[in-house]
């Protein structure tokens, strides 16, 4: 008997090697070569970070000069938002939500394919300010107004900065618009919206939120850039700095959560199958999660608190508020937990990690949500302390949680257990003694983007923590590095589902197929439609035992 | 007519930190509590239970939640309030204007016709009175600056085009640092200076010494 294979319409005139592996449009090669650069960027950004970690390690280090510090800090958060952490969770929406949906491909893959490509160049031309005359992008990774003005900071390297946002952005628009037309055009025939899996949710909401919200980043970069090239003055004056701000943090504070919910997914989905129990209270999750992302487009104003510019109740009211959806993520990870039959694999651990330490985040998030504990806190290390526990502390565990998870499916291969525990307890203290003492500091009153502090010696102890720290990190990193080389020279077969995955990614082999599923989709009664063949099969066999012989 | 006590964010920010403080450690303990025993108690388990949904126990759990922002949000509005309403109805006892340029802090006293300067141009600090309203106005001459003392848990951004006043109060004499909060080019971290909080009668003899230097 022959087997039909399907048409493979995402292979036909592909050349091989380099150029196909770039220019393919299926969706599983494009999320893979946008989470590989983004990778590469992370690399860069966090070797930057140990720069700026050697620099403030004592009250006044000569290591790197002024100069190079601001453009260490800025090329540093440029390069973790809007290269890494942002491209990064849409490369994992455009790889997993086809195929958690039972779709054989993304819709529009040569858009998704413009997509990267436009990106990727944003994310080089933004880095290529480092070789220009006169240094790279300096004014900060949200770049206000009056001080990016070419008056300010004159150069090509913030003209560089500037063309590059707008082009790594607009690329991650395209790439995100392209999952959310897959999520409303091509879901599997019973795949209703409210049978999605947790990570697609996560997914959609976040797609939904770079469509309406990115864009009006795009614009205010292109204003900028007109200031800086072409003489116009757009963003002059009180109303000219306050008006960039809003437009900058109607995009900054949406993308906050961009860089949060799918590595939430990531999470979730490993922690439901380290436990053997579908996540709990479904229903409860996905309207928790419409509610997050619609608050969290009505938040930006808390950036702004001492401006004097904004209306500081209505933010606080809406930043406050977000406690309620978080709330509800944190007792649905507790009810995945008991009553499981849990496996301490990595990918779980990874995702319980993530719950505890962005649960600082959080915590310290709903505190300076709060006007009047913001005036004192805003700008100093506790804001900085707060959002790296939200992003390193949180997000990056979430997505080694969906590393841990996934490669198997990827790649076909295992990674590593043991030495994937090894590099969670190594992040763990890394982290840790990175990011906490930057509470103390700031309370105490160091500000942000100061290279030196002679005048506050007594600061250098607990920054000087903070730097070993950073180097703990950076270790943990490379654990994982080799992790990746070893498990893929020395291969631990996969298998299709070496997990008892809960979702449809888990039905077809490891790595799928182009067009994803040969074989027919199981019936799709719910978000966990393996968990229910699963289900279904227990309850055969116990009728069987119990029918009477 | 009753006089109303002067406000002081110090005094604000710590009543509410008092408050912030205790339910969010209380909140970390109890979700790490939870991990921790659930780990220890399921990881053992060869077969998983089924259930997977409670609504209204979750209905509940969403109930007390809101409740929770509402009691956070009733705190926060009463000390905002206080701070950037009440406080700036005060009768200000001195009126300080701010010009904050690259890296440079002007403190000018109209009444006495003092001006002190400090970063990269010196270091004059700023002299106040302590346990009296003071009038802070606040501006920039290039780009947006933050004038922050932490002694007064206090911060607010200078800009260009812009005076934007608050009515604040030193309680406790003593030298504090204060510094530029918002990143404004190269030279930032030496936009620093020191307020000087001293009695009020103590304040007035320096503000004399002072004027006549400069007579």
């Amino acid at each position: 008997m022959t087997v039909q294979s399907p048409p493979l319409s995402a292979q036909r005139r592909r050349s091989a090697g380099w150029i196909g592996a770039l220019t393919s449009t299926d969706h599983k090669r494009i999320g893979l070569n946008v989470a590989i650069c983004s990778l590469g960027f992370f690399l860069a950004g966090g070797v930057m970070a140990l720069f700026i970690r050697a620099q403030i390690s004592q009250p006044n280090n000569h290591i790197v000069s002024d100069q190079t510090y601001t453009e260490l800090f800025t090329m540093h958060g440029s390069t973790m938002i809007y290269l890494f952490v942002t491209p990064m969770a849409v490369a994992l929406a455009v790889y997993l939500v086809p195929l958690q949906i039972g779709a054989s491909e993304i819709a529009g893959g040569r858009t998704t394919l413009t997509g990267f490509w436009i990106w990727l160049l944003g994310g080089l031309t933004m880095e290529s300010g480092w070789l220009a005359g006169g240094g790279s992008g300096r004014a900060g990774w949200f770049s206000y107004t009056p001080l990016s003005e070419a008056q300010y900071t004159p150069g090509i390297g913030q003209d560089l900065w500037t063309l590059g946002v707008i082009l790594a952005v607009s690329g991650t628009v395209l790439m995100a618009a392209t999952v959310t037309w897959t999520i409303a055009r091509h879901r599997a025939p019973g795949m209703a919206l409210l049978r999605m899996p947790v990570f697609t949710w996560t997914a959609l909401v976040s797609v939904l939120m770079v469509v309406g919200s990115f864009p009006v980043l795009v614009v205010a970069m292109i204003l900028l850039y007109l200031d800086r090239t072409a003489g116009t003055h757009i963003f002059v004056g009180y109303t000219g700095a306050i008006d960039y701000q809003n437009m900058f943090w109607f995009y900054g504070h949406p993308v906050v959560y961009v860089m949060f919910f799918p590595y939430l997914g990531c999470a979730a989905e490993s922690i439901a199958a380290g436990a053997r129990k579908r996540w709990f209270g479904y229903k409860a999750f996905v309207a928790s999660m419409i509610m997050f992302s619609v608050l969290s487009m009505s938040v930006w104003g808390h950036h702004m608190f001492t401006t004097g510019g904004n209306v500081n109740e209505a933010f606080a009211f809406t930043s406050t508020l977000l406690l309620v959806p978080a709330g509800i993520e944190y007792f649905d990870m507790a009810g995945t937990l008991i009553g499981g039959a849990i496996k301490l694999r990595a990918s779980l651990l990874f995702g319980l990690t993530f719950f505890l330490q962005f649960l600082i985040g959080g915590l310290s998030g709903i505190w300076i949500a709060s006007p009047v504990l913001d005036y004192s806190n805003h700008n100093t290390y506790f804001i900085i302390g707060h959002f790296h526990y939200t992003l390193f502390a949180g997000s990056i565990f979430g997505f080694f949680a969906g590393v841990y998870h996934w490669f198997p499916k990827v790649t076909g291969a295992m990674l590593r257990e043991r030495l994937g525990k090894l590099q969670l307890v190594v992040m763990i203290i890394g982290t840790n003694m990175t990011f906490f003492p930057m509470f103390i500091l700031g309370q105490e009153g160091m500000v942000r983007r100061i290279s030196r502090y002679p005048q506050h010696p007594g600061w250098g102890t607990l920054n000087l923590i903070e730097s070993i720290g950073a180097g703990i990190i950076a270790l943990g990193v490379l654990i994982f590095l080799y992790n990746v080389w070893v498990s893929l020279r020395r291969r631990v077969p996969a298998g299709a589902d070496p997990w008892e995955g809960q979702t449809l990614e888990w039905w077809t082999s490891s790595p799928p197929p182009p067009l994803n599923f040969p074989e027919p989709l199981p019936p799709i009664r719910s978000y966990a439609p393996l968990q229910d063949l699963r289900e279904e099969a227990e309850e055969r066999q116990r009728q069987q035992e119990e029918a009477p012989a | 007519m009753i006089i109303p006590a002067l406000i002081s964010t110090r005094h604000e920010y710590w009543s509410l930190a008092h408050v912030y403080a205790p339910i969010a450690i209380g909140v970390f303990a109890i979700v790490f509590l939870v991990v921790l025993v659930s780990i220890l108690r399921y990881h053992r388990r060869s077969r998983p239970a089924r259930w997977h949904e409670n609504n209204p126990v979750e209905a509940g759990y969403a109930v007390l939640l809101t409740l929770v922002a509402v009691f956070l949000l009733y705190l926060t509005f009463g000390h905002e309030h206080r701070v950037d309403t009440v406080a700036n109805r005060q009768k200000p006892s001195l009126t300080i204007d701010i010009t904050a340029a690259r890296w440079v802090w002007q403190f000018s006293y109209p009444k006495y016709g003092i001006v002190q300067r400090s970063g990269m141009v010196g270091n004059q600090p700023l002299v106040v009175p302590t346990n009296e309203a003071i009038r802070f106005n606040m501006t920039s001459v290039d780009v947006i600056h933050g004038f922050y003392v932490p002694e007064l848990e206090f911060k607010h951004d200078l800009f260009p085009g812009s005076v934007q006043s608050q009515v604040l109060t030193f309680t406790r004499t003593g030298t504090f640092p204060g510094q530029c909060s918002v990143f404004c080019g190269l030279r930032h971290p030496e936009m620093v200076f020191r307020a000087v909080a001293m009695t009020p009668s103590a304040f007035a003899a320096w503000a004399r010494s002072k004027q006549r230097t400069r007579s």
